[in-house]
């Protein structure tokens, strides 16, 4: 019986670990400020694209999915281009970092 | 039977046709085949239209303004020489230029004319043959162009130039404007994307948007000018106007409760209930960010992250230095309660004169000097002693009300509770209103059967 009771136990703990990670990891919204290194865009009408974003802070690369119209018609006609500081939002969908916003610092 | 089918397919052709013309620009095989040679290819079919469009607002950034205070009522006021801490420079002082290197050797391109559709030789206000080869229709006309070529660059006499897309594919690509034509240059005014207005106009944020509408749907254009809301921090206009009501006529309403109201309650009072973007700026302090370097320190939230202020407004202007807003009152018999988006801008005053000072933005943005940037600008205004004016500048602030005229919502309108309960989003006292009236305001009688039924109907 106690043995029953402790298996449940452990089996109920590690439940919640799991389910409780599983909820802060697909939840979470990661904010960074980077540059732009790299744009990849399939051609004028694509329905994604990825940008790599150099984190000012860690200097790690960060590599972002834009699914976006507004933001992808920017790429498509140059408005965001490589070079440029970019404050972004993004979840982790799948293994991506997909984008929730992504503006350039720069203003007029 | 066959004459009904014959004129269906009569009709139905002419919509087709009406609907091609309206999606395709005439023109296209000439321009295919002679190339586009800037506007003298758009005069061929529109003559006059160059010499015509320097005489507006997007070209001189300026006009005359009749309906703010303390203003010269000979002289032309706009982005080419305002002084207030949304923009602390303008085209004058803050002209495009390359910038002195930072502290890693680096320098850029920059300055408050960057979004003139010049090319900067021919810039803000200038006319004659030079002037008109030098717009940049296709930045407003064409859907295909390409942003690389709109770049600063020095040419071989060493002048600043901005370039523009003036290729064949650009030019086939034109029309109408559409939102993003507009929004290329409106969104990041004031120092990024959505700081100056904070809204986006999408089907997310706008009604309007939502229907399929463009910008100029609402600002019809006319001979290029464009009409303008009475936004107290806009000053320069075309002339024309724009308002709800051109569309929407006085009783918009099923509601003839709601329909009493649009004498005192401007429209965008109850249908933009929400606002964003910058809420507070300091010039005097700038921040060295990532690049090396400096911009003014920036508080700014998101489009609808923010709640408007309400007050009267008969559409006059009241400026001082520390005060740009409306000026009206409940009694005019002209002003409606309107919305409004507070901004508070830090910037340096004149010691002497209690006036607020303008900034060139280029020592600034390479060193963090602020105060060389407000010499730099009294030399450039022919201020007498720049460098001690900028010795003795005095920081301050300044409050600005911004019209809020976007982010138009039907389904999420303010109705009788917003603003007639006790907790509700006016203040009656501040707008005017005496004890006893704000108690009867807010007592229930005045919305509880309507609100009844409402409910009654929504379950």
């Amino acid at each position: 019986m106690k043995k029953s009771v402790a298996v449940l136990l452990v089996v109920a703990i590690v439940a919640l670990g799991i389910f409780s990670l599983s909820g802060v990891a697909s939840a979470e919204e990661i904010k960074m400020v980077g540059v732009i290194t790299k744009i990849d865009i399939a051609g004028k009408d694509a329905k994604t694209a990825t940008a790599t974003l150099k984190d000012n802070k860690t200097e790690k690369l960060v590599v972002i999915t834009i699914n976006d119209d507004l933001t992808l018609d920017k790429f498509k006609d140059h408005r965001i281009v490589e070079g440029d500081e970019i404050r972004c939002k993004y979840e982790v969908i799948d293994g991506k970092n997909v984008s929730k916003l992504f503006r350039k610092t720069a203003g007029c | 039977m066959k004459r009904t089918v014959t004129i269906a397919s009569a009709l139905l052709a002419v919509l087709w046709g009406a609907g091609t013309w309206g999606a395709e620009h005439p023109g296209k095989s000439q321009i295919e085949k002679d190339g586009y040679k800037g506007p003298a290819t758009c005069e061929e079919c529109h003559p006059g239209k160059t010499k015509e469009f320097l005489g507006t607002v997007h070209w001189k950034h300026a006009s005359k303004v009749d309906n703010v205070d303390n203003l010269d009522p000979k002289k032309e006021y706009g982005m080419k020489n305002r002084i207030y801490t949304m923009c602390n420079g303008n085209d004058v002082v803050n002209n495009l230029k390359e910038i002195p290197k930072n502290a890693d050797g680096k320098s850029k391109f920059t300055g408050c004319n960057t979004c003139h559709p010049g090319d900067h030789l021919n810039d803000v206000g200038s006319t004659g043959p030079a002037a008109e080869n030098a717009i940049d229709c296709l930045v407003c006309h064409s859907t295909d162009y390409d942003f690389r070529q709109r770049k600063p660059f020095k040419n071989e006499q060493g002048q600043v130039v901005m370039g523009q897309d003036r290729s064949t594919k650009a030019a086939l690509a034109i029309g109408k404007p559409t939102v993003k034509n507009c929004m290329v240059c409106h969104e990041t005014a004031g120092g990024g994307v959505l700081v100056k207005r904070g809204f986006i106009f999408s089907k997310d944020t706008d009604a309007h948007a939502a229907k399929g509408m463009v910008c100029v749907d609402c600002h019809k254009t006319k001979n290029h000018k464009i009409p303008t809301g009475f936004d107290p921090n806009n000053w320069a206009n075309d002339g024309l106007r724009v308002a709800c009501g051109d569309c929407h006529g006085d009783k918009p309403h099923k509601s003839a409760d709601y329909n009493r109201h649009t004498a005192k309650i401007a429209c965008q009072t109850c249908h933009i209930p929400r606002t964003g973007g910058a809420v507070a700026k300091d010039f005097t302090v700038w921040e060295k960010g990532s690049d090396g370097f400096y911009e003014p320190t920036t508080l700014k939230k998101e489009a609808n992250e923010t709640v408007p202020v309400y007050a009267w407004y008969n559409k006059t202007v009241r400026n001082e230095p520390h005060f740009i807003g409306p000026k009206g009152s409940r009694k005019d018999g002209k002003s409606k309660i309107y919305p409004f988006k507070i901004y508070m801008g830090k910037a340096f005053y004149d010691k002497k004169t209690g006036q607020l000072l303008s900034m060139d933005f280029a020592p600034p943005m390479a060193n963090g000097n602020t105060r060389a940037g407000v010499e730099s600008a009294a030399r450039t205004l022919g201020m007498k002693d720049p460098a001690a004016v900028a010795k003795n500048a005095v920081p301050g602030w300044q409050t600005i009300y911004f019209g809020s005229n976007h982010l138009v919502t039907k389904a999420k309108a303010l109705n009788c509770i917003n603003c007639h309960g006790v907790n509700g989003v006016f203040n009656f006292k501040e707008l005017g209103y005496t004890d006893a009236e704000i108690k009867k305001l807010t007592n229930p009688e005045i919305y509880f059967n309507q609100l009844i039924e409402k409910q009654k109907e929504d379950w």
